[in-house]
């Protein structure tokens, strides 16, 4: 357990700079472009490095603070009341109590699919969303196995690291975008009016693109497999039942989650966070292996099954 | 000679280190015992939610069923004696007594409907309830932080801080009969 917290704190550390290096390096690349287009004494590489770099601590820093509600408004999830739900208020409350939590709030996406997650950047600011359809489909005990993982998660810190990789690879993404289309549109309209030559200008911008592209792909691939790595949920499932104490609940719940797990909010950057693939299994046919953030359903029962209670705590 | 400098440097250099890790050692005892000691703080809570409410429950069945003074009387003694309840082991005791007390009252209200059918009767009930399982919650928290701390002190080396500075193996909150786990069941 606790050794689980350590390694989530490090990878969030190491991931968050990681995006900065990446990011003042994007900066420096550009303006090294620039500089050899319009000469060195204009220093943009300096210039630009030291712009990505401080771009870079403010977008770390309020993704730390905000990637929670980010996530929140990204899935569509608001907030409901005690009145309104009364019956997993109790059920949170008191498997908080048992987990030696602090109760977290509680979130409704209203979609008829079936799946939850859990976000927040430490357990005093966790927050648990389930959808309206696991709310609705689920007996007491189901719920109850669903909500001890979602606990779970909190406890370990996966959320914080989950959470914030959502955050890191958007923000990536949409900078890669930016300069993939103003180095492809943008730099055709300069080049006519500028005095550099012109194929020269096109192979670089070929160059540069080429190392983006080739740069951006693995570290995309890397982070997310690296904050998903698929043990956490076979750790989050067997945490759950040690809290719950009734590993069948989460079991049936998994059976019946996998039945209809589809989230029409979830997208590929957020599914990682989901207890069950949120993605419908016909839009990912090229990544399969490579974007396959959870575990197979069956095995996940099984081992719920084979599950033997009071052997040890830790 | 210089060996003797060099195993004296080391014997010295081997003390060191041995101090800091009994110090880590002593630490992560010290901080066991306080979340067994926070873990007992939420049990209490909801124990205390439950004698604030149970006063205001027999007031209500008073109105209706006056005759049962015994049965009354049962609870409000088994409050008193959980309120009065020094060690984990006499507060276990008085809590299976109140759960155990609360049922038969419950049970009682079976013969009233107009008491069933009291809305601040309903309510009662339902929040004692809800009480009732976060007691079950707290209690299993309480009793894994027990489990926790009594086995770092009993193996070695916990044992040997455990007589070095007095560390007493804490009691498990436990319940007497395995229906009492369950919680009260609400009939309409």
């Amino acid at each position: 357990m606790y050794e689980q917290i350590a390694s989530n704190r490090a990878k969030t550390v190491f991931i968050i700079i990681g995006f900065i290096i990446f990011i003042t390096l994007v900066g420096f690349a550009i303006g090294y472009y620039l500089d050899w287009r319009y000469g060195i004494s204009n220093n943009y590489s300096i210039i630009l490095m030291i712009f990505a770099l401080i771009m870079a601590l403010i977008m770390s820093f309020s993704s730390y603070y905000y990637s929670d509600r980010i996530v929140l408004s990204l899935t569509g999830a608001r907030p409901i009341s005690r009145e309104e739900n009364p019956r997993v208020y109790y059920m949170v409350e008191g498997l908080s109590i048992a987990a030696g939590l602090p109760i977290p709030k509680i979130y409704v996406i209203g979609d008829e699919g079936m799946n939850a997650f859990a976000t927040g950047r430490n357990p005093q600011k966790g927050v648990i969303v389930f959808t309206q359809g696991l709310l609705n489909n689920l007996n007491d005990e189901e719920l109850k196995g669903v909500i001890s993982h979602e606990l779970s998660h909190i406890k370990n810190y996966d959320i914080l690291l989950g959470t914030i990789v959502v955050v890191m690879v958007g923000m990536i993404t949409i900078i890669s975008n930016i300069i993939f289309r103003s180095l492809i549109f943008g730099g055709g309209s300069r080049r006519r009016s500028s005095k550099g030559s012109g194929g020269g200008i096109l192979s670089l911008i070929l160059i540069i693109v080429g190392i983006l592209l080739i740069l951006l792909s693995p570290i995309i691939a890397t982070l997310i497999r690296l904050a998903i790595s698929r043990n956490r949920e076979f750790l989050a499932d067997s945490t759950g039942a040690l809290i719950s104490r009734y590993p069948a609940g989460l079991a049936n719940a998994l059976k019946k989650i996998s039945m209809h797990s589809e989230v029409k909010t979830a997208s590929s950057a957020t599914a990682h966070l989901f207890i069950a693939n949120p993605i419908g299994e016909k839009s990912k046919v090229m990544f399969k292996s490579l974007f396959n953030t959870h575990p197979p359903t069956e095995e996940r029962i099984r081992r719920l099954e084979n599950m033997s209670l009071g052997v040890g705590i830790k | 000679m210089l060996t003797g400098v060099i195993s004296l440097i080391a014997i010295i250099a081997g003390i060191i280190i041995l101090f800091f890790i009994g110090i880590g050692i002593y630490n992560l005892i010290v901080s066991l015992r306080n979340k067994v000691d926070n873990s007992w703080h939420q049990i209490d809570v909801q124990l205390r939610k439950r004698y604030d409410l149970i006063p205001n429950l027999v007031e209500t069945v008073k109105g209706y069923a006056k005759h049962e003074r015994e049965t009354l009387q049962n609870v409000i003694n088994a409050r008193k004696m959980g309120i009065d309840a020094k060690t984990v082991k006499e507060q276990a005791k008085a809590e299976n007594m109140i759960t155990g007390t609360l049922k038969s009252l419950f049970a009682l209200s079976e013969n009233y409907p107009n008491l069933k059918a009291d809305q601040h009767f309903l309510r009662l009930m339902e929040q004692l309830n809800g009480i009732e399982s976060n007691i079950a919650y707290a209690r299993q928290f309480y009793n894994d932080m027990v489990m926790k701390f009594n086995t770092r002190i009993q193996t070695f080396p916990g044992n040997i801080f455990a007589r070095m500075f007095n560390f007493l193996s804490r009691d498990y909150f436990e319940i007497e009969e395995v229906l009492a786990r369950e919680p009260i069941k609400v009939k309409f």
